[in-house]
């Protein structure tokens, strides 16, 4: 989303993250991938995951299942995906149309103003991406070599993630650059 | 009609969508940790 970012400004929507983790924690993502936009910080889950339906009641760590929403300037929402898991991402052109069939004027968005970061015990270091990509992309490869003779469900899907890491691989040298 | 919520932004202060509803927001939800 942060490689496209000016194309949801100039159809008229603001990016925003969200999820239960604390604000600094979200703070250190935001500096780790140079984010253009906020990572919003819901830690009860009370006031946008579990009314917009993304609270996990199966996790114990009590965290938000992955989605995006767009809600239109009349408070509407006007597109909805729910993930089935962290692999799970929304196709950013489907975000796209679905914006410009609502004709919104342009709109800008200002950098997030930062305070008190402090990752995660598990976040992954900036430095491990191209690593975790890599590994991610050429264990599906070879799963799919496999079986994917066996269902075309699994063919598409494990294709449609190949392709999603290999975007977040050549988006790299853009984050690389914003964080510099 | 999304009921409006008030959330945390990067700053610690409360960030509450209908303040920024000038414009359409895509709000994408992460399991997080990441």
């Amino acid at each position: 989303m942060a490689q496209r970012h000016d194309e949801f400004l100039a159809r008229g929507a603001r990016v925003y993250g969200l999820s239960a983790d604390t604000a600094p924690m979200n703070t250190a993502i935001v500096e780790k991938l140079a984010l253009p936009f906020p990572v919003l910080s819901d830690p009860d889950r009370a006031e946008a995951i579990t009314p917009l339906g993304f609270a996990d009641e199966k996790d114990p760590r009590q965290i938000s299942r992955p989605g995006t929403v767009i809600i239109d300037p009349d408070g509407e929402i006007a597109f909805s995906v729910t993930g089935r898991d962290y692999a799970d991402r929304p196709d950013e052109d489907d975000l796209l149309e679905a914006l410009e069939g609502l004709g919104l004027p342009a709109t800008t968005q200002e950098p997030p103003e930062l305070g008190e970061s402090q990752p995660g015990e598990k976040a992954m270091a900036y430095e491990g991406l191209p690593h975790y990509f890599r590994a991610a992309k050429f264990a599906v490869l070879a799963v799919r070599g496999r079986y994917r003779h066996l269902s075309e469900e699994f063919a598409d899907d494990t294709k449609r993630y190949v392709q999603m890491v290999e975007r977040y691989l050549e988006a790299l040298p853009a984050v690389e650059e914003r964080r510099t | 009609m999304v009921t409006d919520f008030t959330v945390i932004d990067n700053a610690g202060m409360p960030w509450t969508l209908s303040e920024h509803l000038d414009a359409a927001a895509v709000v994408t939800f992460h399991r997080g940790d990441f």
